[in-house]
């Protein structure tokens, strides 16, 4: 522009000055990011925005990323299973499992199968996930680092304990035999535990002891019941007399 | 494209998982599976009792006791110099306590390890 006005008013000028000082900056749009001036840094590093931490009370209302996380299709199939488990199985045991080796894991499965018992191996998180909403809450506890479910259908306590005795890594942290939670030494006296007939068959027998001999007492020869009775009422005698000096001496 | 870098820290972990237990006599385990406090306490039963630790030292029992009687979990670690160990896992994580054993272990065992290196 300037160019251009000193030619206009110098027309019969040929010799155009040395120096010719150009007044146009630089351009404010560039193709370029243009270096932004130390000055200008400076205010917007100071004029940066601070949002207030905690505008609204934490705990005031629900966290916006907790959203319930949906079951995958996997995680429900073996949720599924687990419930089947539950049903179907009277015994349920957790075992903890430091790394053993896979000749040692069919070793000790062909044990159990031979008592009906079968491995089966869920990840931890779907059993607590499954654990928690259905009744068997208190088993929680016990699924923490590599662990094992030993099911069967009849609660065979002894196969399993003797199969687990060969197996040194094994360790039988609880159980879940017809709905009650058992821990260790429940086990163990579970195992002691009788059959169920011999059990119903003491229980029985204790009832109809005293039956069983007046029975007896019965069968006797009459004069023989006779004699008893009579003895029966002397001894009864002797001791009423005896009860009524121990009151009359008392009252004294 | 983005390059994915493992953290350094888990290769750290997993490389010394190994757990070598040439100069130990006997660890013993006990804990109560029930209570909330002995999560360290099997994580470092499962790397202890692990094929690969044990396969350094046949010699080595590992006993595991299960109670419920609300104890403290306590791992007893007795050394074949017949030095103790008593760690009590309740306010430990599986790492302090599977790094205070490991020390130990190499302190014991230095001799032999030099020996390897060489």
């Amino acid at each position: 522009m300037a160019t251009t006005l000193c030619a206009k008013l110098l027309p019969k000028l040929v010799w155009t000055p040395l120096t010719q000082s150009v007044r146009h900056g630089s351009k404010a749009v560039t193709r370029h990011r243009k270096a932004v001036h130390i000055l200008r840094q400076k205010l917007l590093a100071v004029t940066e925005y601070i949002p207030p931490s905690h505008a609204i009370p934490r705990g005031a209302y629900p966290d916006k990323n907790s959203q319930v996380q949906q079951d995958s299709g996997y995680v429900l199939l073996l949720k599924k299973s687990l419930k089947k488990l539950f049903e179907e199985n009277k015994m349920i045991a957790v075992v903890q499992n430091s790394a053993s080796s896979a000749e040692d894991m069919t070793l000790l499965k062909h044990r159990l199968f031979k008592h009906g018992i079968t491995v089966k191996f869920i990840p931890n998180q779907v059993t607590r996930s499954f654990l928690k909403d259905s009744i068997y809450s208190n088993m929680a506890p016990l699924f923490i680092g590599p662990t094992v479910l030993f099911v069967s259908k009849e609660p065979k306590v002894n196969g399993m304990l003797s199969a687990l005795r060969s197996s040194p890594q094994m360790t039988l942290l609880g159980a879940c035999i017809d709905n009650k939670l058992l821990s260790v030494e429940g086990i163990i006296n579970y195992s002691k535990l009788p059959s169920m007939t011999v059990v119903q068959g003491e229980l029985v027998s204790g009832l109809t002891m005293l039956t069983s001999r007046t029975t007896l007492l019965l069968q006797h020869h009459p004069g023989h019941l006779c004699a008893l009775l009579q003895q029966h009422i002397k001894q009864q005698s002797p001791e009423t007399i005896a009860e009524g000096d121990s009151t009359a001496q008392e009252a004294k | 494209m983005f390059d994915v870098t493992v953290p350094e820290t888990n290769m750290a972990a997993s490389k010394k998982a190994t757990v070598v237990l040439k100069a130990v006599k006997k660890i013993m385990v006990q804990f109560s599976p029930f209570e909330s406090n002995v999560r360290s306490t099997r994580e470092f039963l499962a790397i202890v009792g692990s094929e690969k630790a044990r396969s350094t030292n046949m010699n080595c029992e590992v006993l595991t006791k299960v109670k419920h009687d609300k104890s403290e979990p306590i791992v007893d670690v007795t050394f074949s110099d017949g030095e103790r160990l008593l760690m009590k896992g309740a306010n430990l994580t599986g790492r302090e306590m599977l790094s205070a054993f490991q020390s130990r272990c190499i302190a014991k065992d230095p001799q032999a390890q030099a020996a390897k290196k060489k």
